[in-house]
């Protein structure tokens, strides 16, 4: 980012003009983006069994759904899937950075270039193609085939934040290492990896909230009992209209806003100043 | 895994300086998630495109072949109607959030001041909520007996709009579900932007309308373009939007791929259609592609 562009708050303001409909529109955009959030989270409280007119505060449909063994299963089965996931893409998705960072033969440009696609293509066409490959080995559709088509996806993701990090870090640090006595896993360990970790924290809290709130991929390769949370919901989605499912969509939300917030928060904690954000803001 | 990797490190430790390129270590560590993309990524998407030429066998399973019958089947104007339609609320969604995003984007950036990174947080939030509910929140917004129209009621103005089952109320879902990757970008181009650049064209062009096409607009294309990536993609292949907002008559080629895998159990017209989906993505690419390039050599 160049830097030396910046120039103070002032200035900006200064270039064109006041910004009141510029703002204006920006502050009813984010109002917008927040009425549907706000409104399922509002209507999980009704004590009617209304999603328009509001009755009253209650805590019925969350009493309903913390009584409901299958919405229960759901949700351990969609937490199982999450930590396995995260803890597999960490590992899977580090090694494919590193090798990318250092390696530039062949395979590894192609491993490089294969590893982008997932990210760029739409998660029905992973989705079916996952679906068929189980399928074609005879392969019984569970949690573990969702598993692995979520990990399948993770890898990329992972890769691409590690990398980021890894491509600011100078080689240096790791060279000196080497010259120090280490070898070359030592150097890799206690340099390289404790260099990256927030990173790989962010990454991984990140992973967790994509994959726990994911649907479509789960949807593809998932087993009939016990189904991930977002599969559970669809079917009940397309059969009723009810409280109860906002109440379990707001517990969702809370699981994804917390994770996401700490994975924005955690790097800085930690006190550098590589997180989620600056990755997706591009920064 | 672990024993061979101890070995390639034993040895790796005899010699005493890497060379700066290549190590053993680092091909040891290439190669699981190397055969992991293959096994899971490669070899699956290569199954869909062969069966895409297979059939249905007399047993109700799927079979391999080698015909053609599953993309005769999907040249009739049925399907074609679906896959031109598909393409248009693609479209739309890809150009009603870029006319949406841009301002949003421009002001934080060139506005925000010291609120730009609250601001873009707060932007981002809503969008790690999961994709289906907030599709969900949707059509319980737009509803016959929803909010809106209940608001509609109470305050006269109207007796009621139908919202759901319309191109509009899918295409707005579409929006909804992914405009942030349309506003990220383009906040990060206009972040790297000079704005001594938008002074000097003020001098030049004397409105800031002027400006803001002459200067602002062409030195953010490669933003806007990876916006347009990032949005055209999910689109086109969505069901979901379509499934809780839209109905049969706004199906788009997602519905008909989801159709096919979980009510027609015809796997091989399912997976031609994803091949089809494939080759529109592609040809989208390609054009991508080119575009980026054009804009990179213009630097």
């Amino acid at each position: 980012m160049a830097s030396e562009t910046v120039p103070t708050t002032g200035r900006r303001r200064s270039v064109e003009g006041k910004p009141t409909f510029a703002v204006a529109f920006t502050a009813l955009f984010l109002f917008v983006l927040y009425v549907p959030i706000v409104v399922v989270v509002l209507f999980s409280f009704n004590s009617k069994k209304s999603l328009s007119v509001f009755g009253g505060f209650s805590t019925r449909w969350y009493q309903d759904f913390f009584n409901d063994e299958g919405l229960l299963s759901s949700l351990r089965a969609s937490l199982f899937i999450s930590t396995v996931t995260m803890l597999c893409s960490i590992v899977l998705g580090t090694m494919l950075a590193l090798a990318l960072e250092r390696v530039t033969s062949r395979p590894a440009r192609i491993t490089g270039t294969v590893a982008l696609i997932p990210l760029v293509t739409p998660e029905i066409v992973t989705g079916v193609a996952a679906l068929l490959f189980f399928t074609g080995l005879g392969m019984k559709l569970s949690l573990t085939t969702v598993i692995i088509a979520e990990i399948t996806f993770s890898i990329s993701y992972v890769a691409v934040i590690v990398r980021g990090r890894l491509s600011s870090m100078s080689d240096e640090v790791e060279e000196a290492a080497r010259d120090l006595g280490c070898t070359p896993f030592q150097a890799l360990r206690l340099v390289v990896l404790p260099t990256i970790l927030p990173a790989l924290i962010a990454a991984g809290l990140l992973i967790f909230a994509l994959v726990f709130d994911d649907f479509i991929l789960a949807f593809f390769t998932t087993g009939i009992d016990p189904q991930p949370l977002s599969v559970r919901i669809y079917s009940e989605i397309r059969m009723t209209i009810s409280p109860a499912i906002n109440a379990v969509g707001t517990c969702m939300l809370l699981v994804s806003v917390l994770l996401i917030s700490l994975s924005l928060v955690v790097p800085r904690l930690l006190g550098r100043k590589d997180s989620s954000l600056d990755l997706i803001s591009g920064g | 895994m672990s024993l061979q990797v101890e070995d390639a490190l034993v040895d790796l430790a005899k010699e005493k300086r890497r060379s700066p390129t290549r190590t053993r270590l680092w091909n040891v560590l290439l190669a699981p998630p190397a055969l992991w993309m293959l096994v899971f990524f490669i070899s699956s998407v290569t199954i869909v495109v062969l069966l895409s030429f297979g059939h249905v066998g007399d047993t109700g399973k799927p079979v391999f072949g080698f015909s053609l019958d599953n993309y005769k089947a999907l040249s009739d104007p049925v399907y074609l109607k679906v896959f031109i339609r598909s393409a248009v609320f693609a479209i739309a969604t890809t150009a009603i959030s870029l006319v949406l995003g841009y301002p949003v984007a421009y002001t934080i950036a060139l506005h925000g001041g010291k609120y730009k990174n609250a601001l873009i947080a707060f932007l981002v939030i809503p969008f790690f909520a999961s994709y289906l509910i907030r599709m969900y929140a949707w059509s319980t917004l737009l509803a016959d007996e929803g909010l809106i129209n209940q608001l509609l009621r109470d305050t006269g103005l109207s007796s009621g709009i139908r919202f759901l089952n319309t191109p509009g109320a899918v295409i707005a879902g579409l929006v909804y579900g992914s405009i942030v990757f349309m506003v990220l970008p383009i906040y990060a181009s206009l972040e790297r932007m000079d704005t001594a650049l938008i002074e000097a064209g003020k001098d030049l062009y004397h409105s800031p309308l002027q400006t803001f096409f002459a200067v602002t607009v062409p030195a953010t294309r490669a933003g806007m373009l990876g916006g347009v990536l990032l949005v055209f993609l999910p689109a086109l292949g969505d069901f979901v939007s379509a499934q809780l907002l839209g109905g049969p008559s706004t199906y788009m080629i997602g519905n008909l791929i989801q159709q096919q895998f979980f009510e027609g159990q015809n796997q091989p017209l399912g997976s031609a259609l994803t091949v089809v989906l494939m080759l529109a993505l592609l040809i989208f690419m390609v054009f991508y592609l080119r575009a980026t390039q054009r804009v990179n050599r213009e630097k």
